[in-house]
């Protein structure tokens, strides 16, 4: 089976941002931009106080100061089609981070018409 | 014949370089250089073909000017023309190797859809000595890309004396930019690159000289360890430039069941094809990827036709033969449904391949028996009256069980070990085999070209897909035959995947793709028909674990 264990050393992000509590937009726009200045996105991984947005070449953006805990997470994890549960997103864990994936596209069945 | 100021001479071979293949990356042979797979047939000129049709198709002038002769009417095709065929120019970026930071794994050879990812094992000694032969200009150039790995280097230095000296190189000619094998590594050696100019010449030039300094050094092989392979020419039977989507979980189906069963029968086997988007790339006229002969009739009568082929074989005295018959799940689930069963209740020898993608995902995505409850197909639109497939998915490794002594496997290229046995296990089996593969379908799933392979486990992982094997030679009760073995949590009703802490569920697979996306309301929250599919996703694995005495 392919492995489930990455060694994944990660260097420095590419860009950060530093989320401000209630501008949340500003932390949307900025993950915007991973679109361009990153790669296929592969992961996310979302501490209590910061996240990763990582793709294919394990190059990622910081958002730092937004985890989480924070209710403004989920807007930016939904912008980038992160696969996770919004019932449990917020919820403690004994880990040092959640990890999801982030490789949903539109089908070609999404815009068919009868 | 080409003219050249008025004088005419010969132009080079289509399996030699070219002024538009300077470093013949597009020819036979996959580790190493082949001649064209020549054929005594009237009915077939392979070199004909290959000089003229290739050529003209290759050239871009083959559609307007070949004329309709009768080697285009015919429909024939020779073994592995698509060897032949150049895609360096259909993706902005490419892999490259970091040979430091590589295991020798093959995890990357393996899950490569296109056999454009290739790796190589020689003695210290003898790489020494061949190096020497790669023109001074790039010796350090190409040398440097070779790595001297734990599992062949210091295991090799140990048990034999020498050690061996591991090199991964990519096809530029048949590389579409995927990053498949990126997304598998998980020793960060490799990384998705821009095809500059320079690289796309180093890129050429490396794979012309891998494949000039001849084949793997056998010693270094384990046969027992199944994923190492594709280190042998003999495993390459589904060649580089078929027309799939790029990252097609088809396509690696296809090149590891080849693999496989190169490894025990070399080319001495055959397949028959159900119609499908894998006859559609297979055969993209004038490109054959097969190195074994191929046929397709229709959509619905593959396994009738099998059979056909089987006791003409079987009356040739070609009885040790093996016959793959191949098809989606729109092929085997659906519409050729009924001769499958009959091809199983025959009790005849043919191994039968499903590439089960849930769609009909060449003639539009139409939604399949075996279809997920809530997946948003053609035929089963979602809308706001119905939300997607109502009905339940059809569990056709199940109703293959209860066929007299029939072998059963369900697995998925992301499980290296699981699939191999499967496939092995089907071609030891003296009677009929059915194996269903997990196959993501990109444009249809809606995830992204690199996910064919993480996709495939989320499948396992979830219950979307339970793999298992069931042999009929194992002993007299359900139980004793069925083995679950592979699945994550294989006791439990849902695997906790560790990075969450979370049970992992139908409705967890379905967030991560495109197909279900409608499902979920601006909240997130799953509708009421997605709780139905991961209802009846529970009571499909309580079933398998009643089977198989887990329960």
């Amino acid at each position: 089976m392919l492995n489930r264990k990455r060694r994944t050393a990660l260097s420095a992000p590419k860009a950060t941002h530093d989320y401000t509590p209630g501008e949340v937009v500003a932390a949307v726009e900025f993950v915007k931009r991973t679109r361009a200045e990153l790669r296929t996105l592969r992961k996310v991984r979302v501490w209590k106080d910061k996240l990763h947005i990582i793709d294919v070449n394990k190059d990622y953006f910081e958002v730092r100061g937004l985890g989480y805990p924070d209710a403004d997470v989920v807007p930016v994890l939904k912008q980038i089609n992160t696969a996770f549960n919004p019932d449990t997103i917020h919820n403690p864990v004994d880990l040092d981070y959640k990890e999801f994936d982030t490789g949903r596209r539109h089908p070609w069945a999404e815009d068919r018409v009868m | 014949m080409i003219q050249t100021n008025g004088t005419s001479t010969k132009a080079p071979s289509m399996n030699e370089a070219t002024p538009k293949d300077p470093f013949n990356n597009n020819c036979y042979g996959t580790i190493v250089d082949s001649g064209y797979k020549l054929i005594s047939l009237p009915v077939l000129d392979v070199t004909d073909f290959n000089e003229r049709i290739i050529r003209g198709y290759e050239e871009g002038w083959g559609e307007r000017d070949l004329p309709a002769d009768l080697s285009v009417a015919r429909s024939l095709i020779p073994a592995g023309t698509a060897s032949l065929r150049d895609f360096s120019n259909i993706a902005p970026e490419i892999p490259e190797y970091i040979p430091e930071n590589c295991t020798g794994c093959m995890d990357c050879v393996t899950e490569c859809p296109d056999t454009a990812i290739l790796g190589k094992v020689l003695s210290e000694s003898e790489w020494s000595k061949k190096m020497q032969t790669i023109p001074e200009g790039d010796r350090e150039m190409f040398s440097k890309q070779w790595s001297k790995t734990k599992k062949y280097y210091d295991a090799g230095k140990k048990k034999l004396g020498d050690g061996g000296m591991f090199n991964i190189i990519i096809d530029p000619s048949k590389c579409k930019g995927c990053a498949e094998c990126v997304t598998v590594c998980d020793d960060d050696a490799l990384k998705m690159i821009p095809k500059t100019d320079q690289v796309m010449i180093d890129s050429r030039k490396s794979h012309r000289y891998f494949k000039n300094i001849g084949p793997s050094d056998n010693k270094y092989i384990n046969d027992n360890l199944l994923i190492d392979m594709m280190l042998k020419e003999e495993t390459h039977i589904y060649t580089g430039g078929a027309g799939s989507c790029a990252g097609c979980g088809e396509g690696t189906a296809l090149r590891m069941m080849c693999a496989a069963t190169g490894s025990k029968y070399g080319d001495q086997w055959g397949l028959v094809a159900a119609t499908g988007c894998n006859t559609v790339y297979t055969s993209t006229y004038p490109y054959n990827p097969y190195l074994v002969p191929w046929t397709n009739s229709l959509f619905e009568n593959a396994p009738a036709d099998a059979i056909g082929v089987r006791m003409r074989w079987d009356q040739m005295g070609w009885h040790d033969k093996p016959i793959w018959c191949i098809g989606g799940d729109g092929a085997m689930f659906d519409i050729g449904f009924q001769a499958l069963s009959r091809l199983f209740a025959s009790g005849m020898n043919v191994k039968v391949f499903v590439l089960d993608t849930q769609v009909y995902s060449n003639t539009g995505g139409q939604a399949s028996t075996s279809t997920y409850t809530g997946q948003n197909t053609k035929m089963s639109v979602h809308g706001k009256a119905v939300g997607g497939k109502q009905e339940r998915r059809k569990e056709i490794a199940q109703i293959a069980i209860m066929h007299p002594r029939t072998y059963v496997a369900q697995t998925t290229c992301a499980h290296v070990n699981h699939f191999y046995k499967s496939v092995l296990g089907a071609l030891e089996f003296d009677g009929p085999a059915l194996v269903v593969c997990y196959t993501t379908c990109q444009p249809e799933h809606g995830v992204a070209d690199n996910m064919a392979g993480e996709q495939a486990r989320l499948a396992v992982d979830s219950r979307a897909f339970p793999i298992l094997i069931y042999d009929p030679r194992k002993g007299d009760k359900v139980k004793e035959r069925l083995s679950l073995v592979g699945n994550p949590a294989v006791k439990d009703d849902w695997f906790v995947n560790p990075k969450t802490k979370e049970p992992v569920t139908f409705i967890d697979f379905a967030r991560s793709e495109g197909r279900f996306a409608k499902h979920f309301d601006k909240d997130g929250n799953p509708s009421e028909t997605l709780e139905r599919a991961k209802q009846d996703r529970l009571e499909n694995w309580h079933l398998l674990q009643e089977l198989a005495g887990l329960r």
